[in-house]
């Protein structure tokens, strides 16, 4: 069984992962706990990225671990365990912001800041940018460029067409070019 | 001099080559400025992928294991229920049964020697399983409570049954009240072998 290939994992769950993996399928608490221990921060890190308060990321979490505990049984090994746990995390999290879609407009972020709109001089922290984009484009942008979905998967996900996926993470990255002062005039 | 759009930049980093990524690639031999947003695009991305991982403000794992808690009960007060009734359906069976199967007296015995040997194998899978050490719910104690107050009524009755054989009154009809009993006792062991072992295996304890 594959932990993960890219997150730097705890030694003894390193070590013992079949045992783990088998203590919470026959749902042992300790083994469980490891587990969450183990992924606790990613999955929190993905729905903190996605999600626009913390709150919602720590329902997310919650909500993805209740779940892991629930299906362990169904994971077969098959594909990376991280994988897995990351996959009900991306889907917990888009979950969420479709609940709070009525929130999720640009002209919400526009007009947070309408000062800044023009602001070309403008140097954002490249945190402050991100969670300046909308939810959608933000959690486009991070399923894209850090968690490494292709826009056919972040589409099944979402609920949308690749096309969508595609101009959101366009129009993402133009917003964050100028927002982060990195537009260069030709 | 148009450049490449965002669209056609973010394409160029995808795999696979799609229409119009020849021509775009061609473009990007000849425009500086184009080969520098790129790069300013990979740049962004990686300086995403760097970003601190964070963590919650609070450890949040008593409360998945709280729901988990009691998401379990709920599932167990669920099966409690169905063995309740499962129970409840096997003694009426083994009583429905003794009502409309008047055993004939030649048989009689016979009947009686294999419901007890049934009996004292389902009391040692009970045993076995030692359901005074087991952690239950309260629906399941009182299921399986009613069932062995009603055993402890049989076996007394069954009791009397035995001495009034002993002491010949009524013999034959002592032997089919016998069997009755221990027909009965067989089902109500039954439903408690249903309650602990089965649900224990059902819920993984």
């Amino acid at each position: 069984m594959t932990l993960t290939r890219t997150l730097p994992m705890d030694p003894y769950l390193v070590a013992n992962a079949d045992a783990v993996l088998a203590g919470a399928r026959q749902g042992d608490a300790a083994a469980l706990e490891k587990l969450f221990r183990a992924f606790e921060s990613p999955v929190y890190t993905l729905a903190r990225r996605i999600c626009r308060t913390a709150e919602d990321a720590e329902d997310v979490l919650q909500e993805t671990f209740f779940e892991v505990c629930r299906s362990i049984g169904r994971y077969r090994g098959e594909g990376s365990l991280w994988g897995w746990v990351r996959s009900i995390a991306a889907s917990k999290a888009l979950m969420r912001l479709r609940r709070n879609r009525y929130r999720d407009t640009d002209e919400l972020d526009d007009a947070t800041a309408p000062s800044r709109r023009e602001d070309t001089a403008l140097r954002m922290d490249l945190e402050a940018a991100l969670e300046r984009l909308s939810e959608t484009s933000r959690a486009v942008v991070w399923l894209h460029d850090v968690e490494g979905y292709t826009h056919e998967e972040i589409a099944a996900m979402m609920g949308r067409t690749v096309s969508f996926s595609k101009s959101q993470l366009a129009r993402a990255h133009v917003r964050l070019r100028r927002w982060l002062g990195e537009e260069v005039d030709a | 001099m148009s450049h490449l759009s965002m669209e056609a930049l973010l394409a160029l980093r995808e795999p696979g080559v799609e229409p119009g990524d020849v021509a775009a690639r061609e473009h990007m031999e000849s425009c500086a400025a184009c080969r520098g947003e790129l790069e300013r695009l990979h740049q962004r991305a990686a300086r995403l992928r760097a970003l601190p991982a964070l963590r919650p403000s609070r450890d949040l794992w008593p409360a998945v294991r709280l729901r988990q808690r009691i998401e379990s009960r709920r599932w167990q007060q669920r099966w409690t229920g169905v063995a309740g009734f499962l129970a409840a359906a096997s003694v009426a069976l083994a009583l429905f049964w003794g009502d409309v199967a008047r055993p004939e007296a030649a048989d009689a015995s016979a009947e009686i020697a294999a419901a007890r040997e049934r009996s004292q194998v389902l009391e040692s899978a009970l045993e076995e399983y030692n359901p005074e050490l087991r952690v239950i719910d309260g629906r399941t104690a009182r299921v399986s409570q009613a069932l062995e107050d009603r055993i402890a009524e049989l076996d007394q009755q069954l009791e009397a049954a035995q001495l009034r054989q002993v002491q010949r009154v009524e013999e034959e009809q002592q032997e089919a009240r016998m069997l009755q009993l221990w027909r009965e006792r067989v089902g109500l062991l039954n439903a408690l072998v249903d309650v602990h072992v089965t649900r224990a295996s059902n819920v993984g304890l």
